[in-house]
């Protein structure tokens, strides 16, 4: 006949406060027995009895860690992140804040070759497209007839 | 809070190893055979029963370990194969049987008084019985909330119920065995 002497009642004795008398005087005995070696011997029967599962060789082993790198990486890509919001705000503070930062402004060499007639004509004015300002003049109200120079009858022939 | 509760970080590493797995599942038979098993058989209330479903439990959990990848808790995963099997016993046992849930109620009271694997002590005896008489998943959560002193998050976590509902259940379930110690006296 089996011997029952294995008591197993946990060993937890701190109470909680939404426990009632009748709880906090059982302590949590449960008062529930197993035969004597019960559990040593389940746990040696229960893992030699486990099938074999020659498939779980094929199961795929987790990616080794990467060391140093592996570590950090997600703190490396929180700070370009961060870097990176960074840039962006203080690019639209240099486009957006009144007075500040104008090129004009802030750099000498910028300044002198605006003030400079050659520059301007060779750089800024041949970049200028003259039939979008004759087409924004034109949007304006403004009378090719009133010209005196001959090229405009020239400029509304082409139109 | 139980330690068993809390991973092995190494252990659950060699889980994921083929070449370690079966060696890592041994221990996790090892460790969690009896806090599975008391929790077993306080809902069956009977040692082959329990004896039966441990079994099952780690079997089903050998047949799918390649399914723990680590992502939830290995006791919170083992406790959820566990409750599964039981209730489904339970629910089996009333088919096969053809009782209702009360009549099983009943006959687990009958059970109770009749096991002869308990250590004699009268006050947690009727204690069982009392914890008998509850709903299926109130008596779940007291069992692991009273007897296991587990957090309620983990319980969540096992019986995907949430804590309010959980705490909410506890109260409930005291409330009653209080009730059933009043009337029974």
């Amino acid at each position: 006949m089996v011997k029952y002497v294995k008591r197993i009642s946990p060993k937890h004795t701190v109470m909680k406060k939404e426990d009632n008398e009748i709880l906090r005087t059982i302590a949590r005995r449960d008062g529930i027995t197993v035969p004597e070696g019960y559990f040593a011997d389940f746990a040696r029967h229960m893992a030699d009895a486990l099938p074999e599962r020659p498939e779980l060789s094929q199961m795929s082993a987790p990616a080794p860690p990467s060391g140093i790198w592996g570590k950090i990486r997600p703190y490396v890509y929180m700070a370009a992140m961060f870097a990176g919001v960074w840039c962006m705000l203080k690019m639209f503070t240099t486009v957006t804040a009144p007075g500040e930062l104008t090129p004009m402004d802030k750099n000498p060499v910028m300044a002198e070759a605006f003030g400079n007639d050659d520059f301007i004509d060779n750089y800024v004015l041949d970049d200028v497209n003259q039939w979008d300002v004759m087409d924004q003049m034109m949007e304006d109200g403004f009378d090719p007839g009133t010209l005196d120079e001959p090229d405009s009858t020239d400029f509304e022939a082409a139109l | 809070m139980a330690d068993y509760m809390h991973d092995d970080p190494k252990l659950v590493e060699r889980l994921r190893h083929p070449a370690t797995v079966r060696a890592a599942f041994g221990e996790v038979i090892a460790l969690y055979s009896e806090p599975l098993y008391r929790q077993i058989r306080r809902m069956v209330q009977n040692h082959d029963d329990a004896n039966d479903l441990l079994q099952n439990t780690f079997l089903k959990a050998w047949s799918n370990i390649e399914n723990f990848r680590g992502d939830a808790r290995l006791s919170t995963w083992l406790y959820k194969i566990a409750v599964n099997e039981t209730l489904s016993h339970l629910e089996r046992e009333r088919k096969r049987r053809g009782i209702s849930l009360d009549d099983q109620e009943a006959a687990l009271i009958n059970t109770i008084e009749a096991d002869a694997d308990i250590d004699g002590d009268a006050l947690a005896l009727k204690l069982r019985k009392a914890i008998a008489t509850l709903p299926e998943k109130q008596r779940l959560v007291f069992n692991m909330r009273y007897y296991d002193d587990m957090r309620y998050d983990d319980i969540s976590a096992i019986l995907g119920t949430s804590v309010g509902a959980l705490k909410a259940s506890y109260h409930l379930a005291v409330k009653k065995i209080e009730q059933f110690f009043s009337t029974d006296d």
